[in-house]
């Protein structure tokens, strides 16, 4: 298994954040957690990141205990936060070789242009982050996500505010880490790309996980269930699914 | 991505490598902030210049004491108002966030932050001691210049303490700025007549050792090490002392994220 976590839960004060939340993700799969806003995703994948600390449950990352080992654990990961912020007066060369030392991979200046101009920013090297459009940011942050080769990525709403032509090339790219053998968390407001990226989906709400399949078999699944069938218009999509099992209610 | 290393991660790296990447890092962002640079030398030149030219300026202690309040602000100017706004802003960025899920310990990140502002500390003090000895011929010999810097590293965590309990207490950025500009005056500002009777003994005594007052005693004492005095010791466990209370409170209640 690529990653392990059992009965976690997360509470912020009063707030249980996540409730007991289990998951394996196996290696080379891609793995979907899909949920509206405030349903646990982030403060699932922050947990998994140690970012914060579980009240209770166990994160194993391939055969590192994440908290018992965090160092070694976040050695086998890589990350992709929600919204990236990197040194704004780094240029984007300089914060590659910054994280490329934080993982202990050396890299030479030319190596670490040869992977920028692999992401199609080689013309961009001697910008800052914040001089770049919202597509090239993601490709950055990924690129530094998996500058280690980590066996594990997670990704927080990867593809948030892309256009659609830079939303399927960052597809692309994660698929080409599931080709490389890689195993790939990703959380997603997006059913598009939970159908086409994801072997497999997780819909969590409130904290807990409803319902865990493939794509086609969440639809199958819950195709008949009642809450499903009064928001389906026509042929029950995984939209519908999703929709019919966390409520149409607004969140926050 | 094909020209990735091909096999994955087993072993974390070197707190070395860790902290060789961010100090690195650290001194590049520094090096490119030219607001960070101006506050670092200008200030205290400034005041070591006013302090030499003002009509009463005799009033406020010997040359040694001008050029420790210069240093005293230097450092002071430093702490307070450039390193809790770096940090204050890499907060609200979720710069700290970032680099809190690599396998850099977060202790790595704060003292990359931490040495860096020690570094500025010394770079300052001596402009300020070569300053002060070109133009006002205030020379110190060696031993004094070695002690003075070792003075300079032990005021540096009064004032560093200072700024972490402000970044510890307060999350917003422009709060941040605003109590840093504030605490200015009865930290610092108020340790400028810890040696003179201007505004009478009482206000003398408190400003003597107020974190300001302390700090100048100190810098004082390590650029006249002949005249190491039971006041300057005092001063010495005075900072000690606040800087543990100060780091103390920042360390207990800094939160890494800004939500």
């Amino acid at each position: 298994m690529a990653l392990q976590v059992e009965g976690l839960r997360v509470s912020y004060g009063p707030k249980v954040a996540v409730d007991g939340v289990s998951l394996d993700i196996t290696e080379g799969e891609i793995f979907g957690l899909l949920g509206p806003n405030g349903a646990g995703k982030t403060s699932t994948l922050s947990a998994i990141e140690g970012l914060v600390k579980p009240d209770a449950g166990s994160i194993r990352i391939g055969d590192v205990d994440a908290r018992t080992n965090p160092g070694a654990a976040k050695a086998r990961m890589g990350v992709q936060l929600q919204s990236t912020s990197f040194q704004s007066n780094l240029t984007i060369r300089e914060i590659v070789r910054l994280y490329a030392g934080l993982y202990g991979v050396r890299l030479s200046r030319a190596g670490i242009d040869d992977l920028l101009a692999d992401v199609h920013l080689g013309e961009e090297t001697s910008k800052r982050f914040s001089q770049l459009s919202g597509g090239q940011q993601k490709r950055v942050s990924l690129l530094i996500a998996t500058i280690h080769n980590p066996p594990l990525v997670l990704l927080d709403e990867p593809t948030a505010g892309l256009d659609p032509q830079a939303r399927r090339q960052l597809w692309d790219r994660i698929e080409r880490l599931r080709d490389a053998g890689r195993s790939v968390l990703l959380t997603t407001h997006s059913m598009e790309e939970a159908q086409a990226v994801c072997h497999r989906v997780a819909i969590i709400d409130n904290g807990k996980l409803l319902t865990v399949d493939t794509p086609a078999g969440l639809i199958e699944k819950h195709k008949d269930d009642p809450r499903v069938r009064k928001v389906a218009h026509g042929q029950v999509t995984l939209e519908d699914v999703f929709i019919g099992l966390t409520g149409s209610e607004l969140r926050d | 991505m094909s020209s990735q290393p091909s096999a994955p991660l087993i072993h974390p790296p070197t707190l070395t490598g860790i902290l060789s990447a961010l100090l690195r890092a650290d001194v590049a962002v520094q090096l490119r902030n030219g607001r960070a640079l101006l506050l670092t030398f200008f200030p205290p030149l400034a005041v070591l210049y006013g302090l030499f030219t003002a009509k009463r300026g005799a009033q406020l202690g010997s040359p040694i004491v001008k050029v420790s309040l210069a240093l005293t602000l230097g450092i002071a100017l430093i702490a307070i108002l450039g390193y809790t706004a770096s940090v204050a802003r890499d907060r609200e960025l979720g710069v700290f966030q970032r680099l809190r899920v690599t396998p850099a310990p977060s202790w790595t990140i704060m003292v990359s932050r931490l040495a860096l502002q020690i570094l500025s500390m010394l770079a300052m003090t001596l402009v300020v001691l070569v300053a002060a000895a070109v133009v006002e011929n205030v020379t110190l010999d060696p031993a004094a210049y070695l002690l003075t810097l070792a003075m300079v590293i032990v005021s540096s965590a009064v004032f560093l303490g200072v700024g972490q309990a402000v970044v510890g207490l307060i999350k917003s950025v422009d709060t941040v700025n605003a109590v840093g500009r504030l605490s200015f005056l009865p930290l610092v500002a108020l340790g400028l007549f810890g040696h003179s009777d201007i505004f009478g003994t009482t206000f003398e005594t408190i400003s003597r050792w107020s974190p300001g007052g302390a700090v100048a005693t100190l810098l004082a004492g390590g650029m006249q090490p002949t005249a190491w005095s039971g006041d300057t010791w005092w001063a010495f466990l005075a900072s000690v002392f606040y800087a543990i209370v100060f780091a103390g409170i920042g360390i207990r209640w800094f939160q890494w994220g800004s939500r």
